[in-house]
């Protein structure tokens, strides 16, 4: 991983000239909302007049027609003029961080996981109707087989009223890497919610959880703070889940600050970094030529990058060389 | 009358269930107890093949080859206790991992092939033995919990249950280990 001083160098030296330009278009676009945004409120007010006077709406309904199907318009018009600078962004921010980090890395901004790679990670039993994702990432680190992209997967539902909602089971980052060992059985890591609510009286409750395998209890107390650990076989989750990995994975979880899902299936591992929001995808109102805007993109994606180093995936024993 | 015989089924269900969860107990240490066995065994397979191959070299550690010979011949007998099977692994640990830090001393050695492969499987099977160990020490932790606590301990009384040893966890192995460290030496 290379220092953040020549990040910084890099961004002034190779990505500026080209951000320079896009910081063009992006200002026309802005321009444009603004433009729409002032028009669609004066569209709104006469709405609102029509709907009152004219038609004798309630003064609160009124309001609410008016200013939903108003901001409907706007959103419409917001996805028109956003969706050619996204794709823009992608290439000239997004895909250039990522070869600064590793130039051996491909990127591909319409491609996610495989589904089959998500159902075999275990991580998520919940059925799903509806499977997206977008910024893959893959290639080698240190001589790893890495794959990582932006994840969303939805359920559909009925609310009490018969409408129909979308809900999401999973929403953020999906990793996924050659384990440095070899098992045969499987180890899923949850984020215990309970434990930290219930402490110990959730234990008995833990071991009931039907479809998962056997509650493996460990010997690290912060670990335990944040995880509940399921798995076939006692001792080979212990093999897979050291004193070392487990620190390991504690320090993603405060650094990331976000709820981690990990599995351990075939010789691979699975990670799921739980995030409510597109990761890759540019905030209009923020300029390009200011290197704390584009300081979110580089740290996310290095963290992503170092997990290899992080876990030592890339240091395999003696049966996987 | 009734509520008394409600009273003492409920009473003999919890007994049941007390005894049950004992067995449980105690059949789970044995069985990791038994996993733990499995993983000595291979590393007591192994000895013989390193002390082979580093014999020859390792002219000055002669005494601590014929120890370590000694220590497998006698953890290889199949009528030890699983406490004197718990002392004989860990006096073995601790001679291998001298063993180990004394190859620094001998270059040759650690440029042969034959070594190098025997040290990264003894060191893939020291890591199964301590993922072994710290099994067997939370289903020790989990039973004698089970025989010290009341209502439990009662029946654990009655049963004859006793409380059983944990392995002392040496603290290198909560230190993270280095492999990229040990290969490139």
């Amino acid at each position: 991983m290379k220092k953040r001083e020549s990040i910084v160098d890099y961004y002034y030296e190779s990505m500026y000239p080209e951000l320079k330009v896009l910081e063009q278009d992006r200002l026309i676009i802005v321009s444009k909302l603004k433009k729409a945004a002032f028009f669609l409120f004066g569209l709104a007010i006469i709405i609102y007049l029509l709907l009152h006077y004219h038609f004798y709406m309630m003064p609160f309904e009124a309001l609410a027609l008016s200013g939903m199907s108003t901001f409907m318009l706007f959103m419409f018009i917001y996805r028109h003029e956003s969706a050619g600078y996204s794709m823009l962004f992608k290439d000239h921010v997004i895909e250039k961080i990522i070869h600064f980090l590793d130039p051996s890395l491909m990127y591909h901004k319409h491609r996610y996981l495989l589904e089959n790679v998500y159902q075999k990670s275990e991580l998520f039993l919940e059925q799903y109707d509806r499977y997206s994702g977008s910024d893959l990432v893959e290639g080698f680190i240190e001589g790893v087989g890495v794959q990582f992209c932006d994840l969303h997967v939805e359920k559909k539902y009925r609310t009490k009223n018969g409408k129909e909602e979308w809900k999401d089971i999973f929403s953020g980052l999906f990793f996924v890497a050659d384990f440095n060992k070899h098992f045969q059985t499987n180890v899923v890591v949850l984020p215990d919610h309970a434990e930290r609510i219930l402490g110990v009286v959730c234990s008995w409750l833990q071991s009931m959880n039907i479809g998962r395998g056997k509650l493996i209890k460990l010997d690290d107390a912060l670990f335990e703070k944040y995880f509940v650990v399921y798995g076939e076989d006692l001792i080979e989750s212990r093999y897979i889940l050291t004193h070392s990995l487990m620190e390991k994975i504690v320090q993603l979880r405060q650094k990331s600050g976000k709820n981690l899902y990990l599995s351990f299936v075939d010789s691979k591992i699975y990670i799921a970094i739980e995030y409510n929001k597109a990761l890759f995808e540019p905030i209009l109102w923020k300029s390009l030529l200011k290197f704390s805007y584009i300081k979110e993109y580089v740290e996310l994606l290095s963290m992503m990058i170092g997990i290899v180093k992080h876990f030592k995936l890339d240091e395999k024993l003696w049966s996987k060389r | 009358m009734q509520t008394f015989f409600i009273v003492l089924g409920v009473v003999l269900l919890i007994v049941v269930f007390m005894y049950n969860s004992l067995i449980s107990k105690t059949n789970q240490v044995e069985n990791i107890f038994a996993g733990l066995d499995a993983v000595l065994k291979k590393r007591y397979d192994l000895i013989p093949n390193l002390i082979a191959s580093v014999k020859e070299y390792m002219v000055h550690e002669r005494e601590t080859l014929e120890k370590i010979t000694a220590l497998r011949t006698q953890a290889l007998q199949t009528n030890l206790h699983s406490h004197e099977k718990i002392a004989l692994d860990k006096e073995l640990s601790s001679m291998l991992g001298g063993l180990m830090v004394a190859v620094e001393n001998y270059p040759t050695l650690k440029a042969n092939e034959n070594f190098l492969h025997l040290q990264g499987t003894l060191h893939e099977i020291e890591e199964q033995i301590s993922a072994a160990r710290r099994a067997y020490n939370q289903s020790v932790t989990d039973y004698n919990n089970a025989i010290e606590m009341f209502p439990s301990n009662v029946i654990a009384g009655f049963m004859k249950l006793r409380r059983k040893e944990v392995f002392n966890i040496p603290s290198q192995e909560r230190q993270n280990v280095d492999v990229k460290n040990l290969f490139q030496k």
